[in-house]
């Protein structure tokens, strides 16, 4: 398998399929383990279990529910270590290990091991380590590595010299660990252990420790959506015991988080690379397609989309420094088709599509109308020496880290999984207020003098904010209505009294457009067009007029 | 009558040896008593700085402070019972002085540390040999019941063909790991790093010894 290139942007039945050979083997689901059950089943384990139901009664008993125990395995059959390897320990009589990494578990579950390797999960540490010390050791402090950035992304595990783990690395079950063994993940991230039970890691709630909160709030998004609506109503027909659990045969109440990322569906096969069906990166500055790039050495890579494609047997550099060569590349289309084909278990071509496209122009406009100019502004107060390289010692950096890191990811995140709320008012609004209150104010006040030079061509490029030049647009959201040009009947008219707006004018048409503009925005809640609300012509906007100009006193009291 | 006549060879001399000699006796022996009391008493031990920093971790155990007040000495654990056994360990223990005198630094905290392993390894072989007999002063099996709800059926029922030490090392003194998964350039790395060496410094200095 993944033994072929597929090329990219030209998507068609029978590439389809082959992507599906290629993400995962022909089986619908986790797959079973291959090897003969001589392989475990360590005599010294029945030793371990005597104990531990003593000595830690409540992990014991999770390991008796589980299908491990079931099908034979036992403490020492995951635990056991040569004594040569950096972490292994002398316990009771046993040589052993405390941390059980993927590669101990890819022992038995090989498939799972290969497919996690290289994903953006097994990736989490390595992903973000450049970014590590300015948030956690500059901003705040290195306690904060190991109780929170390395609870999710990983640690680098540390075996001191006297054999003891570090704990400023461990305990952790971060999904990016780096093992002391040199493999990256940890399957306890999202498997509980010691029960490791399948249905626990379809629950949505296997992703929320991570995936929840301002950055990625995956949680909440996935409850604010419709997915979950029927998740949360019809959890009892989820079948989430069922040995294959593919969407659309064995359970169709509602996905899951394992279900469009993981899950097996239809003819898709289930795979442990989370990432795999993703076809944006949305967790960036600026969101872009990116080619999932599998290659030689088992390993994977992604790249943007917006360079070419790498060839196949090429060789290219990965985060790790090291060299190897391109087995095959998956372009952004082929990602979204394998994802599509999920949603086609339970909608419509035309819905699947309709949906994609609404996704991906939220992106795209994220990312023209507030993500590039950003970027595009940042660079140049950096490049002018406005701000120092040095990250979070200014203001201005912080604004723009939320931005993009958790507004803007809140926005895009919304959008790819149907929450209207966070795509809008917990993501792209907060983008918008962000970005002309307080990211644009502050860059113009860092770039003093030189902010026509930095600042002003960037928007002006962008084509998206032509609407900062007409400050006299109609206002009928916030409840203003500035004053048509002076009527042409010099002669002027009595104050109305009482009328604040009144008060402040002596032109009686001024007035008037006023508090109809007032009456308007009070009786017309949805008028939220300035058109339909200044357009007196219409007939509800005419008769608020109208009443305006009776009585605007009571009007204004309403 | 039975008269009572001493053997022809018990002469006078002899007699006067005999006396001078079981006193003689008794006196080594209080003498040994309180020898090896003296030499077991953490005061004695301390008197070498070496032996300071076994005092150091010591004092952080339960062993040095327990709630009950009882404290063991160096001697309760590291010398065995008995004027026989104690002087015995005694007598050997002075290859530690000889080697403190003659060997390397080990006043020396890095070469101190660097060495524990060994002396940990030897320790815990000591009380192998002798089926933990010294904790075995103070610990009774069967009496032990523990803080948690289920040590005392841990130490019924999962104990057989153990002793004390196999599982109860790294008590007192610091961690050592097991000689079996024990990694020497690991160790070194960890005391060149603690006391801020160049790394190799380390495997330098155990050349040169």
């Amino acid at each position: 398998m993944m033994s072929f290139l597929l090329r990219p942007n030209r998507p068609s039945a029978k590439a389809l399929l082959l992507v599906c050979g290629v993400l995962g083997s022909s089986a619908a689901f986790a797959a079973k383990v291959a090897l003969d059950p001589s392989n475990w089943g360590h005599p010294e384990g029945e030793n371990c279990v005597s104990c531990h139901e003593k000595s830690s009664p409540g992990l014991a008993q999770q390991w008796h529910d589980s299908a491990h125990k079931e099908a034979g395995v036992n403490c020492l059959d995951c635990h056991q270590a040569e004594a040569a390897e950096p972490d292994a320990i002398e316990h009771e009589g046993q040589v052993i290990a405390t941390i059980v990494s993927p590669k101990d578990c890819g022992r038995c579950h090989e498939k799972e091991y290969e497919e996690q390797a290289g994903s953006v999960h097994a990736e989490a540490y390595a992903i973000i380590k450049e970014r590590i010390p300015a948030l956690a050791h500059n901003v705040t402090g290195a306690a904060m590595q190991a109780a929170g950035c390395d609870q999710c992304h990983g640690s680098v595990v540390k075996v001191r010299g006297d054999g003891t783990l570090d704990p400023k690395t461990w305990p952790n079950s971060g999904i990016g660990r780096i093992n002391p063994d040199g493999s990256k993940g940890s399957c306890s991230s999202c498997h509980g252990r010691h029960a490791f039970s399948k249905a626990q890691a379809r629950e949505p709630s296997a992703c929320v420790r991570c995936h929840s909160g301002p950055d990625s709030p995956d949680k909440e998004v996935f409850e604010a959506s419709k997915h979950g609506m029927l998740y949360a109503a019809q959890r009892d027909q989820m079948n989430l015991h069922a040995d294959a659990w593919v969407a659309g045969k064995d359970y169709t109440a509602a996905p899951t988080c394992t279900t469009c990322h993981m899950g097996a569906a239809g003819k898709i096969p289930a795979t442990h690379d989370v990432g795999l069906r993703n076809a944006w990166n949305l967790n960036q500055p600026i969101s872009y397609q990116q080619y999932l790039v599998l290659l030689e050495d088992g390993s994977k890579l992604e790249l943007p989309a917006t360079e070419k494609p790498p060839k196949r047997g090429s060789e290219l550099e990965k985060a790790d420094g090291r060299v190897a060569k391109v087995k095959a590349v998956i372009s952004p289309d082929r990602r979204r088709a394998v994802m599509s084909m999920v949603c086609l278990e339970c909608h419509a071509k035309g819905f699947t599509e309709g949906f994609m496209t609404q996704f991906d122009n939220v992106v795209e406009l994220y990312n023209s109308k507030f993500g590039e100019p950003a970027e595009a502004i940042m660079a140049g107060l950096y490049e002018r020496d406005l701000l120092t390289p040095l990250p979070f010692d200014e203001p201005l950096e912080f604004i723009y880290w939320e931005l993009w890191h958790d507004e803007g990811a809140r926005a895009r995140h919304g959008a790819s999984m149907a929450s209207a709320n966070h795509a809008w008012w917990e993501g792209m609004y907060l983008v918008g207020r962000n970005f002309y209150s307080r990211f644009l104010p502050e860059a113009r006040a860092v770039a003093g003098d030189q902010a026509a030079a930095i600042i002003d061509p960037v928007l002006a490029e962008s084509g998206k904010h032509e609407w900062l030049g007409e400050p006299t647009q109609a206002n009928p959201i916030l409840g203003w209505m500035p004053p048509p040009a002076p009527a042409a009947d010099p002669m002027p008219a009595p104050a109305v009294e009482g009328g604040p707006s009144a008060a402040s004018t002596t032109d009686a048409g001024t007035a008037v457009a006023a508090a109809q503009a007032r009456a308007a925005g009070a009786e017309m809640p949805d008028a939220d067009e300035p058109a339909a609300a200044a357009d007196a012509s219409e007939p509800d906007a005419a008769q608020a007029a109208d009443q305006a100009v009776g009585n605007s006193a009571d009007v204004e009291a309403d | 009558m039975i008269k009572l006549e001493a053997p022809q060879f018990i002469t006078r001399h002899v007699l006067f040896a005999l006396v001078a000699g079981g006193i003689g006796g008794v006196v080594f022996m209080f003498f040994l008593i309180e020898f090896d009391h003296y030499t077991s008493s953490n005061a004695f031990c301390t008197t070498c700085h070496s032996m300071t920093y076994a005092d150091d971790s010591y004092q952080s155990t339960p062993h040095y402070n327990s709630p009950s007040g009882v404290r063991a000495s160096c001697g309760d654990c590291h010398v065995s019972e008995g004027i026989i056994m104690a002087t015995y360990d005694h007598a050997i223990g002075t290859k530690d002085l000889i080697k403190q005198m003659f060997g390397p630094d080990y006043d020396d905290p890095v070469v101190n540390l660097l060495h524990l392993p060994e002396a940990a390894f030897a320790a815990r072989d000591w009380f192998r040999k002798r089926d933990s007999a010294t904790c075995k002063r103070c610990h009774t099996l069967d009496a032990i019941q523990g803080t948690r709800a289920n040590t005392a059926a841990i130490h019924q029922e999962e104990t057989e063909g153990k002793s004390c030490i196999d599982c109860h090392y790294n008590l007192v003194h610091r961690h050592v790991p097991s000689e079996q998964t024990f990694k020497r350039e690991a160790w070194n790395a960890m005391v060149e790093e603690e006391f801020g060496l160049e790394p190799g410094t380390a495997a330098k200095l155990l050349a040169n010894e």
